[in-house]
């Protein structure tokens, strides 16, 4: 873009950078700050990079200049450098270190003024992990740079999670080492930190930024679908949804696809159109197959988008959908049984159920459905009794199906 | 003779006694020296650091000049001296205790000094001198082979058998002790055996009394016995029993002089304290030498005083140091051994206290040592010292399968231009040993060793450089240098290959990368005529040692067996050499045991000049030495001087003998030593044929011990950090050909020796597979192939291999732990691309995870791992239907996935059965009403197989189903109408009740109770 600056011109641009760093300090503008400090937004040719390629002695320029901020802006200096030249795993190790003197200093500010500029290392540190990472995979390095700046991230909650108005901040930082764990694999991190969220006598939740509040409900709410604690997750994930900006229809899709398969685990099925606004018609089939009992459809479904499933992690609660599938079966059968000849109704041979699954292409044994009648009823799914001798499911008179109600099977 | 050598190991003991016998007349004078050679041998051998190199040099050096020229004052001096460096030595490592030890065996052997002793020998009888011979050889046979933490450990329970038996009994009791001594001696780490035979000889009754009472405590602070050991040399002692008439009067000649050893020692040391100061003052500079003249004088009574300090501090020994004060100088000695022994198990806790006392003992006594040898060197001679050495040489070289004398030779070899004494000695030595070409170059560095004294005497300086160069030749050098002339078949060849060395020698050293260079890897110098190349390789395959009796069936197959220890060394070398500390060298010392002798007195300079290098445990005693070095020198032989560094090294070691010997340390000792005699008892369940073997095993643990130890001290000294170790250059290349061998947990960097090269392994797998021995067998087997493929680093179709067998049979047995072990390592296997049964394992992994880890998220990744492939893939099939049955509860489709499990899937269900049942008949229960027969439950949980016609099967499993609901809690009536058995559901639904397992265990996991485990394995 500028394929030749002058040196002066270098010098006046840099300088005019770190004297607004330095002006924002010390004017505690925290907004002014952290527009300064993000570095992974900014394109690849800025003023200032260009400026920097051009001055290679920044880093003296700026530690002469600002002796006090010596830790901070150098490194700082560098990290936008490197970032400009993509050369991301060195942008992020300079940033780590402008980053910790940056937490140095944030500690000793009294006030939180700088909340907001704390919060842009955090994101920052994250992005540029995560790009740096990228880097390192494809030269075929160990990509471990999101793991360091999950630590550092501790130890700026360990700085935000103290009694003080910057307590309100700690959740946010909070948010940052929820997306570093699940992009790592490595969850059950979050537990130390869910655990000094909700037990801590210092926070109170609703102090949060409703932001916050959201992703974190979000995130544990995740957990909880992996812990298969449906009930929690369902609040949780309720409480995300509710509260998240409607705008923010990316944010409503990322809830509604674990809330849709809590959802439907305890019982309550979504409409079609909901399905069809958040383009979350991977799940349409399972409802359809639950409103219908069509196991095959079911079974059709989790196949087809078995890897995404997998991945997002809501597979296994899917399949366990099965029994809920299963009883709305037997139910239809009960229906046109209720039609067909209501005196004897509520006794369900097993052939017929046999001969239903047998349409459905469903290759199942007698013993294999009796064993899935006795599941039923055993799941609180079907009300009644198995006669093994006679090979009846008997029902009982009184709501033989009773809904899940927002209960787990 | 040949013919002996070439049948087995006992006849090529046998053999070089014989040339022993011969010897030994001609070279009388000699001998005296020859055992000093011994005592050198040993004592550098046992010295595993430099710094203790230089106080067992020292006191080697001393010791046989001493005897030589004091007689029998100079025992008391060398008692003395020894008892210093054995109480640092004992604290810092076992075999530098024993240094000490061996020190005390010259004066014992030194025949200069009584010659009545040794007259008596070759006269009196020949069979006696023979015998010697044997046991010489067979000692130094043994050196290499038998460990020596195993000579330590012995040293212990033996003195006291000898002491009983010499105090109360008669001159045969000693004669075998003698032997016994000896060969301990020759291994080198037990030298103090020699010791107290020569105080047996010298101290007749009165001190053996108090020698016994003091030996019997030793007893149990050497608790560990290594009974097969002990059978060998049973077996050597039978053979000492008729040779024991002689030496009697020996002993009791010596005994005489010995009583009056301590005045007639101060006397005698006065003279040899003149000679010094030329010498002393370099040594001085090196490590406070200046005290040496002042020690000399009190000589005897000043180390007693020491003693008796010592026994304050540590209570444990107490008893043993009170006896001793009383008595002579002997029975101080003996206390020290006793002290050894912890010293020993020392080696083991790799104490820094202990190393202190070490170091500090260390400077003070070299001195009076340097006096002493200046003065022998005068009065003797050197060429008594190649006299014996070669005397060594001859016994031990048959029997020692090459460490030892490899090491000799090579020794000889760097050392040959520098060795003009040789000569005379030669023609003696050579002609009647047989066979032996390396003897001659053995003898040539006995010569060597004291030409080297003299210079040391007369041009210190000059000497310490000398001894610097030398000294601190690398052991990779040394068996690069073993190597090459190795392979060298006759004397030509060899002198030749020899010139060549040492031109490549001179030129390393002069380019300054004598230390820097890879000796290991560099290329075999060529030999001038057509030598076969693959010497080298057949030796090593020899090295196993089953083929140890039946290599040596030819002569010239038989010279290369001896030298079938240089490759094994090698590759200890090499493990070692990375360290890249000359001073490690030590570590391997004791094999070298000749070897050294020559180098011993230069490295003890060396260590001195190079203390601070060291690891910081010699490096804080050596300054507290130096100021005590400095006061002593002062005081110039005054006894009130003495007085007063006695308080200070009373201090020092105090101090460090507490921290050594307290409780819990040595109950740490213990354990691990008792760990050392477990395997040890293992390998030598053989026969006694394999004796050898055994001690080269038992060896091979020691050596392992002591390079770790070195490892360890060093590294905190030389700043090197773990991370900057060259792990690459570290891995192992095995060189052990048993296909059978047990697991041990490595403690230390592993041995080459006893590591398995692939092709080994690979029959070890096949031997595994079929065998028909209980899992625990294979399980121990394949843990131990596991472990030397991982220390060599082998990751290929072999090591999945392994791995899947291990796992294939621990799923068999039950053993999930051992199965997830191998899983994870297979999982890494896979994931770098080495082919196996990838799907086979996935399965049992994902069956593994979702039947008995319960972790949703792992369960997750592991199916979402799973390629198109392995999804076609049958065992991987089976599993994710075993997967849907149990989340869907279905528990008729997962027992009959149980009955059609392919694989070892079943063997992982089997695990999960019990709850899939108990959870069938909760649900049974509910959901079904009246009555269901149980038949019908018997079939659909899996008690019978699917489709059994066979009635007795069917009623074995209905029987079993029955007591299997019973246990549970179920109510169970009979038909009234067909008799049939049927459970009443509405009853047992609410009396269901999960019993307590039977073989419920307190950690936990039944599978892992030993007698249940015993039971379902044999």
């Amino acid at each position: 873009m500028a394929p030749y600056l002058s040196m002066g011109e270098a010098h006046r641009r840099i300088a005019d950078y770190l004297s607004r760093v330095a002006d924002s300090i010390s004017s505690s503008d925290g907004a002014a700050l952290a527009s300064l400090l993000a570095v992974s937004s900014a394109p690849p040719s800025t003023p200032l990079s260009d400026a920097l390629s051009a001055f290679p002695d920044f880093p003296r320029l700026a530690a002469d200049r600002y002796p006090h901020l010596s830790d901070l802006l150098p490194t700082l200096l560098r990290a936008i450098h490197s970032h400009s030249l993509i050369r991301f795993a060195d942008a992020y190790s300079s940033f780590e270190k402008a980053a910790n003197a940056f937490l140095q200093e944030f500690r000793n500010w009294e006030t939180p003024w700088a909340m907001e500029a704390m919060h842009t290392v955090a994101l920052e540190i994250r992005l540029l992990a995560e790009k740096a990472d990228r880097e390192l995979a494809t030269s075929g390095k160990n990509p471990d740079k999101l793991q360091a700046a999950g630590s550092f991230l501790m130890k700026v909650f360990g700085a935000l999670a103290v009694k003080g108005p910057k307590r309100i901040g700690a959740l946010y930082v909070t948010c940052q080492l929820f997306k570093i764990y699940f992009r790592l694999g490595t969850v059950h991190l979050c537990r130390s930190v869910i655990r000094s969220i909700e037990t801590a006598r210092n926070f109170d939740f609703e102090d949060f930024p409703v932001k916050d509040k959201v992703t974190y409900m979000y995130y544990t709410g995740r957990l909880e679908v992996f812990n298969e604690n449906f009930l929690v997750a369902d609040q949780k994930l309720t409480y995300a949804l509710m509260h998240c900006n409607p705008q923010y229809e990316a944010n409503l899709r990322r809830i509604l696809k674990f809330l849709v398969p809590v959802k439907l685990s305890i019982g309550v099925l979504p409409r079609i159109t909901l399905l069809e606004r958040y383009n979350l018609l991977e799940y349409a089939d399972v409802v359809t197959s639950l409103k219908r009992g069509d196991l095959r459809l079911l079974r059709q479904a989790l196949e087809r988008h078995e890897d995404q499933f997998l991945k997002s992690g809501v597979y296994l609660v899917l399949e366990k959908l099965e029994l809920q599938v299963y009883q709305r079966l037997v139910k239809k059968i009960h229906i046109i049984q209720r039609q067909k000849e209501p005196a004897k109704a509520h006794q369900i041979k097993l052939e017929v159920v046999v001969k239903a699954l047998k349409w459905l292409e469903i290759d199942m044994d007698v013993d294999e459905v009796e064993c899935i009648m006795a599941c039923l009823i055993y799941k609180n799914l079907i009300k009644g009794y198995f006669a093994h001798k006679s090979k009846v499911l008997v029902l009982s008179k009184q709501d033989p199906f009773p809904k899940l109600n927002g209960k787990p099977v | 003779m040949a013919a002996q050598g070439g049948e087995a190991a006992a006849g090529s003991y046998a053999k070089p006694a014989v040339g022993t016998c011969m010897e030994q007349p001609i070279a009388y004078p000699y001998q005296p020296s020859a055992s000093d050679h011994h005592l050198w041998s040993s004592s550098t051998g046992a010295s595993w650091n430099y710094s203790m190199d230089n106080s067992n040099q020292n006191m080697v050096y001393y010791d046989p000049q001493r005897d030589v020229t004091v007689l029998g004052s100079a025992e008391n001096v060398t008692s003395s001296a020894p008892h210093v460096v054995q109480s640092a030595t004992g604290a810092t490592n076992a075999t530098d205790s024993y240094a000490p030890y061996s020190n005390t065996v010259q004066p014992g052997y030194s025949a200069a000094q009584y010659p009545n002793y040794y007259y008596n020998y070759p006269q009196t009888a020949n069979e006696s001198s023979v015998q010697q011979g044997v046991d010489q050889s067979s000692g130094a046979a043994y050196q290499p082979l038998s460990s020596f933490q195993n000579s330590g450990s012995y040293v212990g329970p033996t003195n006291n058998t000898y002491y009983n038996a010499g105090d109360h009994q008669t001159a045969p009791g000693y004669a075998t002790s003698n032997h016994y001594y000896q060969n301990n001696a020759w291994t080198g780490g037990s030298s103090g055996d020699n010791r107290t035979q020569s105080y047996q000889s010298y101290t007749p009754a009165d001190t053996n009394t108090a020698q016994s009472s003091s030996s019997l405590p030793s007893v149990p602070a050497n608790s560990f016995h290594y009974h097969q050991q002990y059978n060998q040399w049973s077996y050597y002692y039978d053979q000492s029993a008729p040779s024991s008439g002689v030496p009697a009067p020996a002993v009791a000649v010596s005994g005489a002089s010995d009583i009056k050893a301590a005045n007639i020692g101060s006397g005698y040391v006065c003279p040899s304290t003149q000679p010094p100061p030329p010498g002393t003052t370099p040594w001085k500079s090196d490590a406070g030498a200046p005290t040496a003249p002042p020690r000399h004088a009190p000589g005897t009574p000043v180390f007693q005083n020491q003693h008796a300090n010592q026994a304050a501090g540590p209570p444990g020994y107490q008893n043993q140091y009170v006896n001793t004060v009383p008595g002579t100088p002997v029975q101080n000695q003996y206390a020290n051994q006793a002290v050894g022994v912890p010293g020993y198990q020392n080696q083991y806790a790799n104490q820094a206290p202990t190393y202190q006392s070490a170091t500090t003992y260390y400077s003070q006594l070299p001195l009076s040592n340097q006096a002493d040898q200046q003065k022998a060197s005068h009065w003797q001679g050197p060429s008594s010292n190649v006299s014996s050495i070669n005397h060594v040489s001859g016994s031990s070289q048959p029997t020692l399968q090459g460490s030892t004398t490899s090491d000799g030779y090579r020794l000889n070899k760097i050392q040959i231009p520098t060795n003009p004494r040789i000569a005379p000695s030669l023609p003696i030595a050579m002609p009647k040993v047989e066979k032996r070409n390396s003897e001659a170059d053995l003898s040539q560095k006995p010569a060597y060793v004291s030409v080297a004294m003299q210079k040391n005497d007369v041009k210190t300086a000059q000497d310490g450089h000398e001894a610097v160069t030398q000294g601190s030749i690398p052991v990779s050098l040394r068996t690069y240098v073993g190597r090459n002339v190795s392979r060298c078949k006759d004397d030509a060849q060899r002198s030749a290959v020899q010139s060549i060395l040492k031109e490549i020698i001179t030129k390393a050293t002069a380019d300054g990368i004598l230390h820097t260079k890879n000796w290991d890897i560099e290329p075999l110098v060529p030999l001038p005529e057509n030598v076969e190349s693959t010497n080298m390789t057949s030796s090593a395959k020899d090295l196993s040692p089953f083929s140890f009796s039946t290599s040596r069936r030819s002569p010239g197959r038989r010279v290369k067996s001896r030298w079938e220890p240089v490759a094994e060394e090698k590759v200890a070398n090499k493990v070692e050499v990375t360290s890249k500390e000359s001073a490690k060298s030590n570590t391997f010392s004791s094999f070298d045991t000749t070897k050294r002798a020559g180098n011993s007195w230069d490295l003890g300079k060396f260590l001195q000049s190079r203390q601070t290098p060291l690891s910081q445990y010699n490096q804080r005693p050596s300054k507290q030495q130096r100021i005590g070095g400095n006061a002593s020198l002062t005081e110039n032989g005054n006894a009130s001087n003495d007085s007063d560094k006695e308080q200070d090294l009373t201090k020092y070691y105090a101090n460090a003998i507490t921290l050594a010997n307290s409780p819990e340390e040595k109950k740490r000792r213990e354990h691990r030593s008792k760990r050392f005699e477990r395997s040890q008892g293992a390998a030598s369940s053989k026969s006694r044929s394999s004796a050898p073997d055994k001690d080269k095993k038992s060896n091979i643990y020691t050596r392992r011990s002591m390079s770790a130890l070195l490892n360890r001290s060093n590294g905190d000294g030389l700043s090197f950090a773990v991370e900057d170790l060259d792990w690459d250059a570290l891995t192992v290349k095995g060189t052990c050909q048993e296909i059978e061998k047990r697991y041990l947990r490595l403690t230390s960097a592993p041995d080459p020796a006893t590591v398995r090269p692939e092709d080994v392994l690979q029959k070890a797998l096949h031997m595994v597979e079929a065998s028909q021995k209980n899992y625990l067998y294979k399980c121990d087997q394949l843990k131990s192939i596991r472990q030397d493929l991982t220390v060599q680093r082998i990751q290929n179709e072999l090591t999945v291999k392994v791995y899947e067998t291990h796992a294939r049979l621990a799923l068999q047995a039950g053993d999930l732990p051992e199965f997830n072990q191998c899983q994870s390592q297979l999982k890494r296997l896979y994931a770098e691309g080495i082919k196996g049964c990838h799907f086979e394992f996935s399965a049992y992994s994902l069956l593994c995870v979702m039947l008995h880890s319960n972790n949703k998220r792992d369960l997750l990744s592991s199916m979402a791992s799973l390629s198109k492939d392995a999804k076609q893939d049958g065992t991987i099939k089976h599993a994710l239907a075993v997967h849907s049955a149990v989340s869907s509860g279905n528990y008729v489709l997962f027992f009959k996935l149980y009955k059609t499990a392919p694989g070892l899937n079943s063997c992982l269900m089997d695990l999960y059965v019990e709850r899939m049942r108990f959870e069938a008949i909760k649900c049974i229960s509910k959901s079904y009403r009246l009555t269901l027969p149980v038949s019908y439950v018997a079939q659909v949980l899996g008690f019978m197989g699917i489709d059994e016609a066979c009635e007795d099967k069917r009623a074995d499993g209905l029987e079993e189903c029955e007591e299997w609901l019973k246990a549970h809690g179920a109510v169970i009536t009979v038909d009234n109408n067909n008799g049939e058995l049927q459970i009443d559901t509405k009853v047992t639904s609410t009396s269901l009740y999960m019993p307590e397992p039977d073989n419920a265990v307190s950690h936990g996991d039944a599978s892992l109770a030993v007698d249940d485990f015993w039971a379902r394995t044999s």
